[in-house]
């Protein structure tokens, strides 16, 4: 019934049709040999990458601490959005924008800073967002590919002082940085100045990594491998300061309002115990995210709150310098004990070199108590007569001024103790004269110390003839337990002998038992040796100027302090090395009246400029 | 002869292995501790339930005699194109398209069974036009006709894999109705040479000239082969102008994605990337039961349905997808065996059209998880999750298992 060719047609198609599902079949398991067998190399390590994640954890940084084990910088929780560029999928840009609050362009910006720094590498989006921000963010995780979030830690500092100068501040590091040292990501920190910045690669420690199993949404899952490839981070190590936490505080009240730097230090280690500049920032506000209008504020400040006075600054020592001139005199024999000038109310040699008062016969101890120039006109006068300026300059930098001190915060100035090169420089040769070096003599001219330089000459005083090394760490110990000690070199200065040593040394007794240190530095119980000083400031008031150290026979602290534009050292200077005094020796203050005086008084008028040029006229008290 | 010795064991042996590896498969794409609590987690029980359920189905056809499904045929056509219809208004739209039923708390994918209605049909009504050599144009059209109105449907539902399958099917189910093979070629040449042209269009006239020498051999026409190949170069040019000029970026997009996965592939691409890396990576041995990350980690997209044989590759490396693609191949191969070797024409173009259906779905399925064609979700037969596609597909095979089961006096007329 059926027609023979349409059973032979239907036949054929479904041979047809066999011969085609053959075929398929033929194709699909080539395929499937393809990817399993030939591209496995291909494909086995991109399933890896899928589902692995590379995480970095930061390391706590370094805490540190006062010479009394008290914590005076740590680390305080922050939380930070990260991301991975290749993960990222701009299409969320809105919704992240709406998280966060940022403008989407700024996520644009923030993504194209992170592509350039790495595609596969996480790194920090936004840093210290608040912690409703961080949660929504956490709840909205699985909608962002490539979001990640991590708590890290930024600088708190929970002691009384501010200490903006000695700690320094944090920055981000720039894309440089990153590629000369791989240690650092984008958007890790690094001290740029005081400590943070000096001791950087200690309190830095080292950067942990894990694994984390990740989902297709970039949720973690678990730790890779049980966590057995994972390497915690190292802590930083934590740093010891010789620093007195209560000292550096009350310096940091007294200098408030001033234009200065002061400097107190162990005249036996070179221990830095307090270290205050004025104005400074706080340091609080430059510890996270830095507020843009703050930053320019302090940057912009014309009384410079950023430049450390007490290590920059260079100011003409004034009547400060005279011990140490008692010294060199009388080891250039140009002076004896017995030596005494006669001060008739100045020295005149070509011109007028004006003195306080009429001083009558003084004799060395006198002429410190009294701060006498006549005294010091006369031996500097010999001094260049004899062509001794080389070796004047030879032996005043022994005495740490007129060269880095080497303290291990950055920036620090030489200062200037001049020579003849120096004025064959600075005015031409043979164009100068014996008229330029007088003036040297009383701490006035061509010269400048800082705060730290005339510190370390008072300790040199005051310890008997040895140089310091002064250093705010002490020692560093790290995550190990392992610790190193750090700056405690003292070196003889062979040419300071004991007996002229101690007849500087009363003298500097009695300028403050009898002399301009009188009102406010003689302390009842601890005797105090010091030194007052006022730089003739040719652009407005005068700089003061006061050193001391005590107690006088075993010295335990010295001091120096610089008032820039604060009128007599022994007005403005003095009362605060005072009262810093009572507290290292006290614990208390006990005349609080001159604290009152001290904060009272009214603040530098105008911008003290960094450093003053040298003057040849002198007024010294 | 005993009774049992009629039953195609093989065929249920096979059939039964298969949807045992497929649970497997489920198992692990649904039970991993990332899919504790989310709402696939159900499936490998429900899978479990429809092989159940497909067991009971496979008996009862047994004992069904093959004429019934002559004699309902145009009846279930026309129920089901009924309850299509009804899918359009009344259906429920799981991830865009809209062609879910729901019946009795079951959410029913009407189109599955469609197709299983739309088959019977057809392969009624070619067996009943066959002695009617006159009107086979005639008949070629409303043979096209039954099977164009499902692919409007089912269209209109927006499930284009499944439309697809029934526009695939028109040439194969046309071949048995009288109609020249070089039309038939014909119809299938858009495809073929579009298919290449989104790949390159070097490819595409590459495969025009092809198609035209072939028609040639066919039909020693030239007017009509000229004909033919003005008509694959206007689909090339149409295909790179739509693809360029018509298209919307995204569903360009879409279609780029396939050529090159990895131009974009946490966009496009995504899926058929994290499809390959699953194959890929599996090697000859896999990653081993539920160790698959791919899998466990949900990087690939949906696991247990449309990306199941990613799984299966993933987890249980060549071994076990060579064993898959060996298995479904002694399938379909025995059960057109069967329909050669069968002597009455309904249950001939019956089985051919149920093979078409598998092997259609296979290739666009497995296509697409392995990157040699565009994503198109489409189930793999008896392997991936879904209860109205598992079950379609056990009632066509118990349908060609009963025309062998009765095969005897079931050819005596006809």
């Amino acid at each position: 019934m059926r027609n023979k060719s349409s059973k032979i047609r239907s036949t054929i198609s479904i041979r047809v049709l066999q011969v085609v599902v053959a075929i398929t079949f033929i194709i699909l398991l080539g395929r499937v040999i393809q990817l399993q067998l030939i591209e496995y190399d291909t494909y086995s390590p991109i399933s890896q990458r899928n589902s692995i994640r590379q995480e970095f954890i930061s390391p706590a940084r370094g805490l540190v601490y006062d010479r009394h084990g008290q914590l005076i910088v740590d680390n305080q929780p922050t939380f930070t959005i990260t991301i991975t560029p290749i993960n990222f999928n701009r299409e969320i840009i809105p919704l992240l924008s709406d998280i966060t609050g940022d403008t989407p362009e700024e996520i644009e910006e923030r993504l194209l800073t992170a592509r350039r720094y790495s595609w596969h590498r996480s790194s920090r989006l936004f840093t210290e967002v608040t912690f409703e921000v961080f949660s929504k963010i956490q709840e909205n995780l699985w909608r962002m590919p490539g979001i990640g979030h991590q708590i890290e830690g930024i600088r708190n500092y929970p002691a009384t002082v501010n200490g903006s100068h000695i700690f320094g501040y944090l920055r981000e590091v720039n894309l440089n940085e990153i590629e000369r040292n791989p240690a650092y990501r984008l958007g890790d920190k690094a001290g740029r100045s005081g400590i943070e910045q000096t001791y950087e690669d200690f309190l830095r420690g080292e950067l942990g990594t894990q694994y984390v199993t990740v989902n297709a949404f970039g949720q973690e899952i678990n730790q890779f491998d049980a966590g057995r490839h994972n390497e915690p981070p190292l802590k930083g190590s934590d740093i010891h300061t010789a620093l007195d936490i209560e000292l550096q505080s009350l310096a940091e009240n007294l200098m408030k309002g001033k234009v200065g730097g002061l400097v107190a230090m162990d005249p036996n280690t070179g221990g830095i115990l307090a270290m205050v500049s004025s104005p400074d920032f706080d340091i609080n506000m430059l510890a996270g995210r830095i507020d843009a209008e703050y930053w320019r504020q302090v940057n912009s400040d014309s009384l410079t709150p950023l430049f450390n006075r007490a290590i920059t600054s260079i100011q003409p020592p004034g009547s400060t310098f005279k011990p140490m001139m008692g010294l060199i005199g009388m080891e250039m024999n140009i002076i004896t004990p017995q030596t005494t000038v006669f001060c008739s109310g100045g020295y005149y040699r070509g011109r007028l070199y004006r003195c306080t008062a009429e001083h009558g016969n003084q004799n060395l101890e006198q002429s410190i108590k009294n701060s006498c120039n006549t005294y010091y006109f006369w031996m500097m006068n010999h001094i260049a007569q004899r062509g001794g300026i080389n070796v004047w300059k030879d032996m005043v930098d022994d005495f740490g001024l007129g060269d880095r001190t080497g303290i291990d915060i950055p920036n620090e100035t030489r200062g200037i103790i001049p020579d003849s090169s120096y004025f064959n420089r600075a005015f031409g040769v043979n164009r100068w004269g014996i008229g330029d070096l007088i003036n040297l003599g009383v701490g006035q001219g061509a010269m400048g110390a800082s705060p730290l330089q005339m510190a370390v000459a008072t300790s040199v005083i005051a310890n008997g003839g040895y140089r310091v090394q002064p250093h705010i760490v002490s020692s560093i110990s790290h995550a190990d337990g392992s610790s190193e000690f750090h700056g405690t070199t003292k070196e003889r200065i062979e040419w300071i002998k004991p007996g002229p040593l101690s007849l500087v040394q009363r003298g500097m007794r009695a300028a403050v038992t009898d002399g301009s240190g009188r009102f406010y530095a003689n302390l009842r119980d601890v005797e105090v040796a010091g030194k007052t000083g006022t730089a003739q400031n040719p652009h407005g008031e005068n700089h003061g100027w006061f050193i001391a150290y005590a107690p006088y026979d075993d010295p335990k602290i010295a001091i120096a302090v610089l008032i820039e534009q604060g009128g007599y050292g022994s007005t403005s200077a003095a009362p605060i090395a005072g009262l810093l005094m009572e507290q290292f020796f006290y614990g208390e203050i006990r005349r609080p009246w001159i604290i009152d005086q001290v904060i009272r008084k009214p603040p530098a008028p105008s911008a003290a400029p960094a450093t003053t040029t040298p003057t040849i006229q002198a007024t010294t008290d | 002869m005993n009774w049992y010795r009629q039953i195609d064991w093989i065929t249920f042996l096979t059939w039964l292995f298969i949807s045992a590896l497929g649970l497997v498969a489920i198992y692990s794409a649904t039970q991993g501790p990332l899919h504790q609590g989310t709402h696939i987690q159900g499936n490998f029980t429900k899978q479990l339930l429809y092989i159940c359920i497909g067991i009971v189905v496979l008996i009862i056809l047994h004992f069904t005699a093959p004429r019934t499904f002559q004699q309902i045929s145009y009846l279930g056509y026309g129920f089901a194109l009924l309850l299509s219809f009804a899918t359009i208004f009344l259906g429920v739209e799981v991830s865009g398209e809209r062609n879910w039923l729901p019946v009795f708390g079951f959410r029913l994918q009407t189109s599955e069974f469609l197709k299983v209605a739309t088959i019977l049909a057809v392969a009624n009504y070619l067996t009943s036009r066959r002695e009617n050599q006159a009107g086979t144009f005639r008949t070629a059209i409303t043979a096209t006709l039954m099977l164009f109105i499902p692919v409007i449907l089912i269209l209109i539902q927006s499930d284009t894999g499944t439309a697809l399958v029934f526009m695939a099917l028109i040439p194969i189910m046309l071949l048995w109705s009288g109609v020249p093979y070089g039309l038939c070629l014909l119809m299938v040449s858009p495809v073929i040479i579009g298919y290449l042209t989104v790949i390159d269009y070097v490819w595409g006239l590459l495969a025009a000239v092809l198609i035209t020498a072939t028609f040639f051999f066919l039909e020693k026409r030239p007017l009509l082969t000229f004909g033919t190949f003005l008509a694959s170069i206007i689909i090339v040019i149409g295909v790179q102008v739509g693809l360029h000029d018509v298209l919307q970026p995204h569903q360009r997009s879409r279609i780029e994605a396939f050529a090159n996965p990895a131009l974009d592939p946490r966009g496009a691409g995504w899926n058929v990337m994290q499809a390959k890396t699953a194959i890929g990576s599996g090697g000859i041995y896999g990653k081993g039961f539920m160790q698959g990350t791919q899998t466990q980690l949900r990087f690939l997209p949906e696991q247990s349905t449309d990306f199941i044989f990613c799984v299966i590759g993933e987890e249980g490396g060549l071994i076990s997808t060579s064993l898959v693609l060996i298995l479904l191949a002694l399938l379909l191969m025995r059960l057109l065996g069967q329909a050669a070797a069968h002597k009455h024409p309904f249950a001939q173009l019956f089985i051919v059209g149920a093979c078409s259906i598998y092997l259609i779905h296979v290739v666009i399925n497995l296509g697409s998880a392995m990157g040699l064609m565009p994503v198109i979700g489409l189930p793999l037969p008896f392997l991936s999750y879904g209860g109205s596609s598992f079950l379609a597909n056990t009632i066509m095979l118990g349908i060609c298992m009963n025309f062998y089961y009765h095969q005897r006096d079931f050819s005596i007329y006809s």
